[in-house]
């Protein structure tokens, strides 16, 4: 990126630092989304209120990187790539708040199910293994804005189909084991959501990969298919 | 120098001496023309060797030698020389350099060498495994990038390096790592990550060994001393008195069948070697059986696959005792109705003693904490099933002694097997 000297270098270290602050951001919610799967596994709700607190602190980083990018644009003007870069990063900033904020809503979920008393365990495996396939799209995503590399962005793309087909294998099996016992409709219907947040981590993690291959290539590939193949 | 500018002044003289008689005899343009001509042959003369210098320098090989002619010749050759001697020595600098990468290399530890912007200069393939790097497409990188967590970037943000930093890393898996960051040459930082996941979790093991012990003897203590306290207080009934006589007794039977196992464990880990008396199988594994079908009484299936081949060698007493509670784990962690299947196999390659059952199972993540002492996979389930908490870390070490490896696969809901597996050396009569 940025290869083509620019008059000043001091915009480069502009573009360089939006970057790392997106990053910075970006580790966050990486840090959130283990957080909150952890306390899913182990049912130490307390480190529930230390994601919530977080949380504020990603809203105020996207903020804060959306008034930068904002300010690049106007005092800079860039053009091409760089431009590119500054609107893609905008866009990543908003995917990365909302999968903080599901997160947010994991944690909120699991404390409910464990002061209910209840215990989460026999769902445990699959809603874990499904947690870290969206983590390492996430982490990829990110890896691969780092590097500006649009063919590990692509094939996050590609892994969210994964994802998405053992989230629905997860709410296959939820449903039967409603059906056979009632008493834990309760429960389920929690888990449901989480595997729901999950799952719409791995969407976020999807959306930044796309942002990538914009600010790579120039081509936007949200809803097209054929592009990443 | 001089001399070259006394040649060429000799040489212009020689070329007037030539030229003047014919300009004195025959004619004054003739004289200068041969004046002309001489020095222009002496300007083509500099004129090649230049040309030569000019088509060397741009690619300037040594394997294809520069020499001149006259005075060139002197000059062509040192400089010929100079590269040369450059060329060996920028060769000798770049075997330096490469040896000194081979050992950051061959280096345990993961190097990251950073300039003051936190950039990649360099990492090595222990770095890059451990952090996630790739040095071919990251050099330049602000390793804040990279490796995110917000506790690293804090930690490398804050300057304060006298304490190394513990990571989790996201990438690797359940790995424990520590950073030391040490600043050098003014401009450089050094990145030192140790993987100190074993260290960690021996420290683990052993904090929770002491909390442990103390739980696992304070709980039936409790219970004794506050029995103690109410016969001393008040005047109880003969039943009354019988039934607290009844379960003190049983806390202390408690208390000491854990000191026993404690005392067991640690004579292993102290003993000698085991001696090598022949173990006779066949007997060993009905005695097993009876004594499975004793515990059982009656409620499971117990099963023996064996073809009654082979013997071990070994130390009788801690095998029984090996094998015994991994048979009796089984039948306690089998509902009733469950089948348990007592295996022998042995082959000239080894033996393998085995203990399956369609039981409980265990969840994976117990499975690689199971054989440490104390740990339990549901705590209130096994205190309540009499077990110890130290069975399968007594069955370890004895295995352990007699080289053997216990294998451990479990699925919940679907059944357990432990296997011992011997190594050839301890196989007899096959």
């Amino acid at each position: 990126m940025n290869e083509s000297q620019h008059l000043s270098s001091q915009f480069d270290e502009e573009l360089g630092r939006l970057r790392t602050h997106v990053l910075q951001m970006g580790g966050l919610v990486e840090t959130q989304v283990s957080a909150a799967i952890d306390a899913y596994s182990s049912g130490e709700i307390s480190s529930v209120k230390t994601i919530v607190e977080t949380d504020r602190r990603i809203n105020e980083l996207e903020k804060a990187i959306d008034d930068d990018c904002a300010h690049v644009i106007a005092k800079r003007q860039p053009a091409a790539s760089d431009l590119r870069l500054v609107l893609g990063i905008s866009k990543i900033v908003t995917d990365l708040e909302r999968a903080g904020d599901e997160a947010k809503k994991i944690a909120k979920g699991v404390r409910r199910i464990y002061e209910a008393g209840h215990m989460p365990a026999q769902y445990g495996i699959g809603i874990r293994h499904l947690a870290e396939a969206a983590l390492a799209m996430v982490r990829q995503s990110l890896d691969a804005f780092a590097r500006i590399d649009a063919v590990q962005a692509k094939a996050v793309i590609r892994a969210d189909s994964d994802v998405d087909t053992e989230f629905k294998s997860i709410i296959r099996q939820l449903i039967t084991h409603m059906m056979e016992d009632p008493r834990t409709i309760t429960t389920s219907i929690e888990i449901i959501s989480i595997a729901r947040a999950i799952e719409r981590i791995g969407d976020h993690a999807k959306n930044v990969a796309e942002q990538v291959v914009f600010v790579v290539e120039g081509r936007d590939i949200r809803h097209d298919k054929e592009a990443i193949k | 120098m001089s001399a070259q500018l006394l040649q060429a002044f000799l040489i212009a003289l020689s070329t007037a001496v030539v030229a003047f008689p014919v300009g004195y005899f025959w004619a004054q343009w003739a004289g200068w023309m041969v004046f002309c001509v001489g020095l222009g042959l002496q300007l083509l003369f500099h004129f090649r060797n230049f040309a030569r210098l000019e088509r060397w320098s741009r690619s300037p090989v040594v394997d294809a030698s520069l020499e001149g002619e006259g005075a060139w010749d002197g000059v062509f050759g040192r400089l010929y020389r100079h590269e040369k001697d450059l060329r060996a020595q920028i060769a000798q600098r770049d075997e330096e350099i490469r040896m000194l990468v081979a050992a950051a290399q061959a280096l345990t530890d993961g190097i990251v060498i950073l300039d003051l912007s936190n950039q990649i200069i360099f990492c090595n393939t222990m770095a890059e495994v451990q952090l996630g790097l790739k040095l071919a497409t990251d050099r330049g990188q602000p390793v804040v990038n990279l490796v995110r967590r917000p506790e690293f970037v804090a930690y490398l943000q804050a300057g304060m390096f006298d304490r190394p930093l513990t990571l989790r890393p996201e990438r690797g898996e359940e790995r424990v790592l520590a950073i030391h960051v040490i600043p050098y040459a003014g401009r450089r930082r050094l990145l030192q990550v140790k993987d100190i996941t074993q260290a960690d979790r021996l420290d683990q093991t052993r904090r929770d060994f002491v909390a442990n012990v103390s739980h696992e003897l304070r709980t039936p203590l409790t219970v004794l001393a506050g029995f103690l306290e109410t016969l001393q207080e008040i005047d109880v009934g003969p039943d009354e008195r019988h039934r607290y006589l009844e379960m003190m007794a049983d806390q202390s039977a408690r208390m000491r069948s854990i000191v026993q196992d404690l005392l067991t464990l640690s004579s292993i880990e102290s003993a000698p070697p085991p001696e090598n008396d022949v173990v006779d199988m066949a007997n060993l594994i009905d005695k097993l059986r009876r004594d499975a079908e004793a515990l059982s009484s009656g409620r499971h299936n117990i099963v023996v696959e064996s073809d009654g081949r082979g013997d071990l060698l070994g130390a009788e007493p801690e095998l029984v005792s090996a094998f015994s509670n991994l048979v009796a784990n089984a039948v306690r962690y089998t509902p009733a109705g469950g089948t348990v299947r007592i295996q022998w196999k042995a082959t000239p390659q080894g033996a393998e003693f085995a203990v399956q059952d369609n039981g409980i199972g265990i969840d994976p993540k117990h499975i690689p904490r199971l054989v440490e002492r104390f740990y339990r996979v549901d705590r209130g389930r096994s205190r309540d099933s009499g077990g110890t908490g130290l069975g399968l870390a007594i069955v370890k070490h004895s295995l352990n002694r007699h080289q053997a490896l216990l294998e451990i696969k479990s699925e919940p809901g679907v059944g357990s097997r432990f296997a011992a597996r011997f190594p050839a050396s301890r196989v007899a009569g096959i």
